[in-house]
């Protein structure tokens, strides 16, 4: 039921994707694109969320909170919680659980409030 | 500022009955919802359904849903996908963010059909990263086809506990399922979730799922102020008459929002409003098939004793201890317990605390929890970029 998928150089298998889902069949999102996670190149599918990429991977913290520094990842699912805000293309906060990927996109830890840079 | 006859909010069930009814009666509807397509929890949900007027008995959830999307288009309904009403205002005007503009929506009804959100209650532990909620397992599962892990422990005794397990040992995950412990729950890990104790017996685990039931979120009718009351399944509802009217005459809520039930029940009161608000004689007779379905109240797990070092108030980090101290002080509303604590302050706007929250006060204070009054509901009800204001239509 479980795909081997061809994993990146750096050796983060897609272990966790559902190839032949038991009701449901086949995964429709077949189009591969790359993303970076902190430096490191995986492959998503187009039409899938940030975290379900990062999930497939077994990735499970998507930033540190600004009070105690604690890890966090994904929990509600449904882009209610600040707890998979990621920072994605230079953007804070963004809600890594319904933010579809896009070829290209440059995903990063949010440590504690992030870092930005003032447009001058 | 843009204008319909009838706004519904949520493309779920309650959304989806509301937006049929009303449009096949001439009305000019617009729906807005979040989500990427119509369907709400059915595009999640593989069991199969009956009851939608006019599906095919027997559909999945996931049919359904594209079965009313289909249905949506065919009545000229316009949905509006991936956009938030984010505030609703006097004279039903709603703030709505959307990929396209943002833009106010004057509306003669507003039909409120958001639905329900996870209802969690803490444990030490639960903030680790790989402890999630039940719909962002089934999410995840069903929508995205990836399992949030190997080795699941899922916390929860009623039917939507058995659903997760279930279908994430169908999908080949190693799932066992734990009632919330009268002695106690507790999670630990390095970084992430790795074990979880319940009554004293350990399971080791890469993820746990919280699976304890649903609770209405009728965020924007708390904005306008719908007269609300206090039930123990589902806390604190809106306060509706035999046909479905609020305190509010332009106002209905509908389907979970106003109380978790069934799909079938949900799309049914959405019928109702939607009739009612397009003014049209059928219904009384969209009454009479409310009538034949069951509002079923599902026993909700009640709030464990908190530790003073727990997370009450996941987006603040504001712990049980710091709560337990300011409600001994006096704050024994959940709007004081809020200004002194920032508990409840985050971007969820407290509702995944909001009932601890009333739930500490309740106990510490020994004040009846039904007398307990929600927190002042603001706009933004989700999290919107300051775009969202910049860039609103004249």
């Amino acid at each position: 039921m479980m795909r081997q998928e061809e994993g990146s150089m750096t050796g983060r298998q897609a272990a966790n994707r559902i190839d032949d889902h038991p009701v449901l069949g086949e995964n429709p999102r077949q189009e591969i694109v790359q993303v970076l996670f902190d430096g490191e190149p995986l492959q998503a599918l187009t039409g899938e969320s940030i975290a379900t990429t990062l999930r497939a991977h077994g990735v499970a913290v998507h930033r540190t909170m600004p009070e105690t520094q604690a890890p966090r990842g994904l929990f509600c699912g449904v882009g209610r919680c600040p707890d998979c805000m990621m920072t994605v293309d230079g953007v804070l906060n963004v809600r890594a659980c319904v933010t579809p990927v896009r070829d290209g996109m440059v995903i990063e830890t949010q440590r504690e409030l992030g870092t930005w840079k003032v447009r001058a | 500022m843009r204008t319909t006859e009838i706004a519904v909010i949520g493309a779920g069930p309650a959304g989806i009955g509301a937006a049929l009814a009303a449009a096949r009666n001439g009305s000019k509807v617009i729906v807005i919802d979040e989500n990427a397509a119509a369907g709400g929890h059915l595009r999640w949900t593989m069991a199969r359904q009956a009851g939608f007027g006019g599906a095919p008995d027997g559909l999945r959830g996931d049919e359904i849903a594209a079965w009313a999307a289909g249905e949506l288009r065919a009545a000229g309904v316009d949905v509006l996908t991936s956009s938030v009403a984010w505030g609703l205002f006097d004279d039903s005007t709603l703030g709505v963010h959307s990929p396209d503009a943002s833009f106010q929506l004057r509306a003669s009804y507003v039909i409120i059909a958001t639905g329900a959100t996870d209802l969690v209650w803490p444990f030490p532990g639960w903030e680790l990263p790989g402890v999630l909620t039940a719909t962002a397992a089934l999410r995840m599962v069903h929508l995205d086809r990836v399992l949030p892990g190997r080795r699941v422990v899922v916390l929860g005794a009623g039917a939507e506990a058995d659903v997760v397990a279930d279908d994430l040992a169908a999908c080949g995950a190693d799932a066992v399922q734990r009632q919330l412990g009268v002695d106690g729950v507790s999670a630990g890990g390095d970084g992430h979730v790795e074990w979880i104790d319940v009554d004293g017996v350990r399971s080791e685990c890469d993820t746990v799922v919280i699976a304890l039931g649903r609770q209405p979120d009728a965020q924007l009718a708390h904005q306008a102020q719908v007269a609300c009351t206090y039930s123990v399944g589902d806390g604190v509802v809106v306060v509706r008459d035999e046909t479905l009217a609020t305190s509010v005459p332009s106002i209905f809520v509908v389907g979970d929002a106003a109380g978790v039930g069934s799909p079938e029940r949900a799309f049914d009161e959405g019928m109702v409003a939607g009739e009612a608000a397009s003014g049209s004689a059928g219904l009384s007779e969209a009454l009479d098939r409310l009538g034949t379905v069951e509002r079923h109240a599902v026993p909700l797990p009640s709030m464990p004793r908190l530790a003073a070092t727990t997370l009450v108030c996941r987006c603040e980090e504001v712990r049980a201890g710091t709560l337990r101290a300011a409600i001994a002080d006096g704050a024994i509303s959940i709007n004081d317990l809020k200004r002194r604590t920032r508990s409840g302050m985050g971007i969820c706007q407290g509702i995944y605390c909001q009932r601890t929250m009333a739930g500490m006060i309740s106990a510490e204070a020994g004040i009846a929890v039904e007398t307990i009054l929600p927190m002042t509901a603001r706009p933004p009800a989700r999290m919107i970029p300051m775009a969202a204001m910049a860039d609103l239509e004249p």
